[in-house]
């Protein structure tokens, strides 16, 4: 490679790693984390739907049911950094209510009977065993509840 | 009515099926409202259900059942409204023009919550109506804020349809809640033709039909 074009190329290369990393240093603003954190939320729904969906289906999708697990079975380690601080009701609109942040070691074991459970439904879902995937729904159902009852703001 | 003359006779106004279908629905719609207000969703989806039917064997019976229950006996155009409102309008068993359309809203925004709610998804993707698993995510999250919002509207008819009531029981004397219970009503001074009942048959071919409905959708 002649000298010119290495130089060039280098500058390029270098130019984009310092815009790339100047963006992801200014990407975590805490609203921009809240909105992260309710994308990744509606993931989940859209994935525990799924999981509903092909548990009740005559002939159920096996393949999206363990797609959709693994997904449910990933939110579940992820979510746990989810919640960095600062991106509560002070940094915008959101129903996580400050009990995460005041009260963080009961908040950790209710993050943790998720990610306890969540890898059971993915286990049932690689099964394909209907009832057993419809017993680790609940089991995980009842997780979210256990979180969502101390943690997160009730509907209006 | 003068000083000592008997009374006017008890003429049957609503059959049983009309008079039923009302109170099961007064207590499903109670029902549905304590169950989402506590969480309850299985028992609100069986509530849901039970609607679903009582609404479909309304609609049913609206077209086959006794002559006050048909929608072609008391659904009448705006003149006919006015006149009732002018108070020319000749006492006859059944809905009056006014309270016709109280019926047509309350039946249509029930009917509506109950579709909605069929096709609602909560904000986890746990909790979900029978149907939703034809509709996306968002489509799902759409029904069930309609859901959501409509219940308000239904709880408003719910009292003004309550306060004409009580306004017919204290200005005008008239008890249509004890009507809506025995099924009899005097008409003092007037010549009225008692409700004309539908047969067994028709009966049993709307529960039956209403059950059919009911069970296809639950286990669709």
């Amino acid at each position: 490679m002649p000298a010119k074009l290495f130089r060039s190329v280098s500058a390029f290369v270098f130019t984009a790693s310092l815009i790339a990393a100047i963006q992801a240093a200014s990407a975590a603003t805490p609203a921009e984390l809240q909105k992260a954190r309710h994308d990744h939320y509606k993931e989940l729904g859209e994935a525990f739907k799924a999981v509903r969906d092909a548990s009740k289906a005559a002939s159920p999708d096996f393949a999206a049911l363990e797609k959709a697990a693994g997904i449910v079975d990933k939110a579940s380690v992820d979510q746990q950094q989810w919640f960095p601080k600062g991106t509560g009701p002070e940094a915008g609109k959101t129903r996580a209510l400050p009990e995460i942040w005041s009260k963080p070691d009961d908040f950790t074991a209710a993050q943790k009977m998720f990610s306890e459970r969540a890898p059971k439904l993915l286990a049932a879902a690689k099964t394909k065993d209907v009832a057993a995937v419809t017993a680790a729904f609940k089991d995980v159902g009842g997780a979210c509840k256990n979180c969502h009852d101390t943690f997160r703001q009730p509907e209006d | 009515m003068t000083e000592g003359a008997a009374p006017a006779p008890r003429i049957r106004v609503w059959d049983v099926p009309v008079r039923a279908c009302h109170w099961f629905i007064v207590l499903f719609v109670a029902a549905s409202w304590w169950t989402a207000e506590t969480k309850r969703m299985d028992w609100h989806r069986y509530s849901g259900y039970a609607l679903l039917a009582l609404a479909a064997f309304r609609v049913y019976w609206g077209f086959f059942g006794s002559s006050t229950a048909r929608f072609s006996q008391f659904v009448r155009g705006p003149r006919a409204v006015v006149s009732y409102l002018k108070g020319r309008w000749a006492v006859m068993p059944g809905h009056n023009p006014l309270g016709a359309l109280s019926v047509l809203v309350l039946l249509g925004l029930l009917l509506s919550q109950i579709v909605l709610g069929l096709f609602a998804v909560d904000v986890d993707g746990i909790e979900s109506g029978p149907l939703s698993t034809y509709v996306s995510f968002d489509a799902g999250r759409v029904a069930a804020e309609w859901h959501e919002e409509l219940f308000d509207a239904l709880l408003w008819l719910i009292g003004l349809h309550v306060a004409a009531v009580l306004f017919y029981l204290l200005y005008k004397k008239e008890n249509l809640v004890g009507t809506m219970l025995h099924g009899m009503r005097r008409f003092p001074g007037a010549q009225v033709t008692p409700v004309r009942t539908a047969s067994w048959v028709r009966l049993t071919v709307g529960v039956v039909l209403a059950g059919l409905l009911t069970w296809m959708v639950t286990r669709a």
